[in-house]
């Protein structure tokens, strides 16, 4: 077995890729900086840097395009007087951009794209240098004389000669593969240093001529016939002469000139293993079988929960027996490991929420410039953990978020001065955990969204009747934005248009098991609150019953249960509510209207701004719940998120509370009785629970 | 597909060990490489100047692959610490043909060799044999020296 050079180059090119993302991430970043102090040397030393590992990796992978081009636009960097420091900051931007298409192209294998821009953008930086005078002169002339030494050198040979040293001429011819002839001439002084005193070179020393032969006049008491191949250097020379010009203390006499060739390198007998090097920490590992492993905990949680009552039974069955102290101390230390190993898995899905923040000052950069807005970002929580999935999914939302509080958030600076804010409108990005979800909120401070616009629209769009509208609260008003039909299609500009709308936001969110909320402050701005799970597959639930059958919630989501009778309860409006202490509490009925002295459960939930009572008929406990997602042709409705199976092999399944919130708000009143009351029934259930005379009267 | 003879300590037989210093992540990877092909083992690495200092006090390596240009502290002046501390240590300077100046500078500040990106892994070993002198030796049997 042996190790081939190619063995892992699939595996290499797509680390590359992936290092590479992130050098024009620091890219884009230093642009950033160099935009706000333009011509600044340590941010211009520092792209060049960038750009210069680019280059290398590039090349070395064999994208010959993209390093080239690194190169081009590197030796511009490389000059210095940049007039305008705002052109080259737009140049690191264009460069960016260009790096990124190519880098594309190369993953895909499909065409690389044209790289014009970039390639016109660094000739107008480099003429621009030309235009200011040379700081020195590029390079000298060729000069590839035979050697004509100085008074001073042949001073010198004299002098080694009557110390009792030879003095040898050798002349020395570089490798033509040797691409850096200055360092390989130094190259070969350093190697001869050892062996004597060098007393004159040509070209000189220091000189950065880029000749090929060089010419060394060499004093040594080393013997002859050894010098000249212990100066060949493997890659750097080709052939090294050697002529004895003094011999020491003696009369001078010609020795013949020597030639020492490289020797062609003869391909090598690999038949020896190379050692196995430990190399890299970091695994590049397939989300699937992460995934994979993820599935294969929760089915361990079922199996424990599946043991923990065969347990239960059999300490029923036999309470004294004493296997079951051993039982009850294996199972302890079974789920603690199970869970361990649960977080340990969940941690390795985790990122840091940074690697999506991090996009956004260039992407505000952009869109302010383009609305000719002053906008300034900021971000905190950067170094909060979410699951890679959720990052993902929240990508393309979060980044319209963004983008419509550039473009509509923030007033021009005119209007900001005028309604006595500072001229340049700020964006804030944040990150947090609460409880057991992840929060992501954009804020700006900008006119906030006027809530008698958004009437107007809704009217205008028929989301809602002038009747149903003058009804709603504000909070409700508010929660419009996210209906589809919303935005029209006049206001799809080039920047926030791209027709995604707030309902897609809200629709992205809803399928991660998440919400989106707005707080609105009028004429000082919004924040858009995206509120996710920590992870799609485990949740701690509640579970209950509503019409004998089991359902369960996310346990996070109950802020508090109360027992009522059904007599507690009162309708304002066509809404069920109960008086919980000093506050009102609107009900969302799941099953049917029970007899008056019925006594039921309503599970307080916290949904944002909002608390709504569900009505369940009983608790049954609380559980991990495992999430198995169920797809779209199994479940109609919209209200189940997915279902667990229990250790029993009980089904039960999880509301999706947010969009059952939403179907609550969206209800209109003179529905909102029927609507309500039944919404996990059947068809045929609610029907005939219409025959039922509920309270009200209402059918 | 290069295959090399291993590279073995001539004092031991033990593979040459080596630090690759380079700020970046997919160059030092792919130095590391191509020293598993030559039969060595990656000691060390560091991404700038200074970790690669306190990196060769703490494994000793047989050789240095440095690059030249990184954040915090440059190559040639890590190069010029490290082997005024350890006159014996042999770096190589990787870099492109650009930074000629630099490597200039490096070698007349002790560096042993150098090598232009993108390496060639047949370069690199020529220069690692050469730079390795007596101290190294090439293994031709199946085995050898592990």
């Amino acid at each position: 077995m042996s190790h081939s050079y190619d063995d892992r180059a699939g595996e290499l090119r797509e680390f590359f890729f992936d290092t590479a993302q992130e050098l024009l991430q620091q890219l884009s970043d230093e642009g950033l900086k160099l935009e706000k102090q333009p011509g600044d040397a340590e941010t211009v030393r520092s792209i060049r840097r960038i750009v210069h590992t680019l280059k290398g990796d590039a090349a070395a992978c064999g994208c010959r395009e993209l390093s080239e081009l690194a190169h081009e636009f590197e030796d511009v960097l490389a000059g210095e007087g940049f007039s305008a420091g705002t052109s080259l900051a737009e140049a690191v931007f264009t460069a960016t951009d260009v790096f990124a298409a190519l880098l594309k192209a190369y993953r895909r294998k499909s065409k690389l794209p044209s790289v014009e821009p970039l390639r016109k953008l660094v000739q107008a930086l480099a003429r621009e240098q030309k235009s200011l005078p040379p700081k020195r002169a590029r390079k000298k002339a060729k000069t590839s004389l035979p050697a004509t030494w100085s008074e001073y050198e042949k001073l010198a040979m004299q002098q080694a000669a009557q110390q009792g040293r030879n003095v040898y001429h050798f002349t020395v011819r570089l490798d033509p593969h040797c691409a850096m002839p200055i360092a390989g001439r130094q190259l070969v002084l350093n190697a001869m240093a050892p062996l004597g005193e060098v007393l004159g070179t040509r070209p000189e020393t220091g000189s950065t001529d880029a000749a090929r032969k060089m010419e060394v006049l060499f004093a040594s008491d080393q013997p002859v016939g050894q010098l000249a191949t212990r100066f060949h250097i493997p890659t750097i020379t080709s052939e090294v002469q050697q002529e004895l010009l003094l011999e020491a203390a003696k009369p001078s006499r010609k020795e013949p000139a020597k030639a020492v060739e490289t020797p062609a390198m003869e391909p090598l007998e690999a038949s020896a293993p190379a050692v196995p090097v430990p190399s890299e920490n970091i695994l590049r590992v397939d989300a699937e079988r992460i995934d994979n492993v993820l599935n294969l905990v929760g089915e361990l949680i079922i199996g424990k929960s599946m043991l923990q009552q065969a347990m239960n039974e059999f300490s029923r069955r036999f309470p004294k027996d004493p296997a079951r102290a051993r039982f009850a101390d294996a199972m302890a230390f079974q789920s603690r490991v199970l869970s361990d190993l649960q977080r340990s898995v969940m941690k390795v899905r985790m990122v840091p929420v940074e690697q999506l923040f991090r996009r956004f000052p260039r992407l505000v950069r952009d869109v302010a410039k383009h609305c000719d807005k002053q906008v300034e970002l900021t971000l905190s929580g950067q170094d909060t953990d979410l699951d890679k999935s959720l990052l993902d999914a929240i990508t393309e939302p979060l980044t319209h978020l963004v983008r419509n509080a550039v473009s509509h958030g923030i007033e021009s600076a005119a209007e900001r001065e005028k309604a006595g804010k500072p001229a340049h409108g700020t964006i804030h990005l944040k990150a947090y955990h609460q409880g057991n979800q992840v929060v992501v909120e954009v804020s700006d401070d900008g006119h906030g969204v006027d809530v008698r616009k958004v009437r107007e629209r809704a009217l205008q769009n028929q989301l809602v009747s002038a009747e149903e509208a003058s009804g709603m609260s504000e909070a409700d008003l508010l929660s419009l934005v996210f209906r589809p039909g919303f935005s029209t299609a006049e206001e799809i500009t080039e920047i926030s248009g791209r027709g995604v709308g707030l309902d897609v936001v809200q629709s992205v969110l809803q399928r991660m098991k998440g919400s989106v909320e707005l707080e609105n402050h009028p004429g000082r701005g919004t924040t858009f609150r995206l509120k996710l799970p920590l992870t799609l597959a485990i949740i701690k639930a509640l579970l209950f019953r509503v019409e004998h059958k089991l359902y369960a919630i996310p346990l996070n989501a109950v802020a508090e249960i109360a027992r009522a009778r059904q007599s507690d309860l009162h309708r304002v409006d066509h809404y069920e509510v109960l008086q919980l202490r000093d506050q009102v509490l609107p009900l969302i009925r799941l099953g049917r209207t029970a007899a008056e002295d019925h006594k039921i459960f309503v599970l307080v939930i916290h949904m944002g701004e909002r608390k709504l009572g569900l009505i369940v008929d009983s608790l049954e406990g609380e559980e991990e719940l495992v999430i198995k997602a169920l797809d779209d042709q199994a479940v109609a409705t919209d209200l189940i998120s997915g279902a667990s199976i229990l250790g029993d092999g009980r089904v039960v399944l999880i509301l999706h509370l947010p969009a059952l919130v939403e179907r609550f708000a969206k209800a209109r009143p003179q529905e909102a009785g029927a609507m309500t009351s039944g919404l996990l029934l059947s068809h045929a259930e609610r029907h005939s629970a219409g025959a039922i005379p509920a309270v009200g009267g209402q059918a | 597909m290069e295959q090399f003879a291993p590279v073995k300590r001539s004092k031991d037989g033990q593979p040459v060990r080596y630090l690759v210093v380079d700020d970046s992540v997919f160059a030092r990877k792919n130095l590391a490489r191509m020293i598993e092909t030559f039969g060595g083992q990656l000691a060390g690495e560091a991404g700038d100047g200074m970790t690669a200092i306190t990196e060769y006090e703490r494994t000793r390596p047989d050789i240095v692959l440095m690059d030249i240009t990184m954040p915090q502290m440059e190559g040639i002046e890590a190069a010029e610490k490290i082997v005024q501390q350890h006159p014996e240590a042999r770096i190589v300077m990787v870099s492109s043909v650009g930074y000629q100046e630099n490597i200039v500078a490096a070698l007349q500040r002790g560096a042993r060799h150098f090598v232009q990106k993108p390496v060639k892994p047949e370069v690199l070993y020529e220069v690692i044999k050469y730079v390795l002198g007596e101290e190294g030796s090439v293994a031709n049997a199946a085995g050898a020296g592990v």
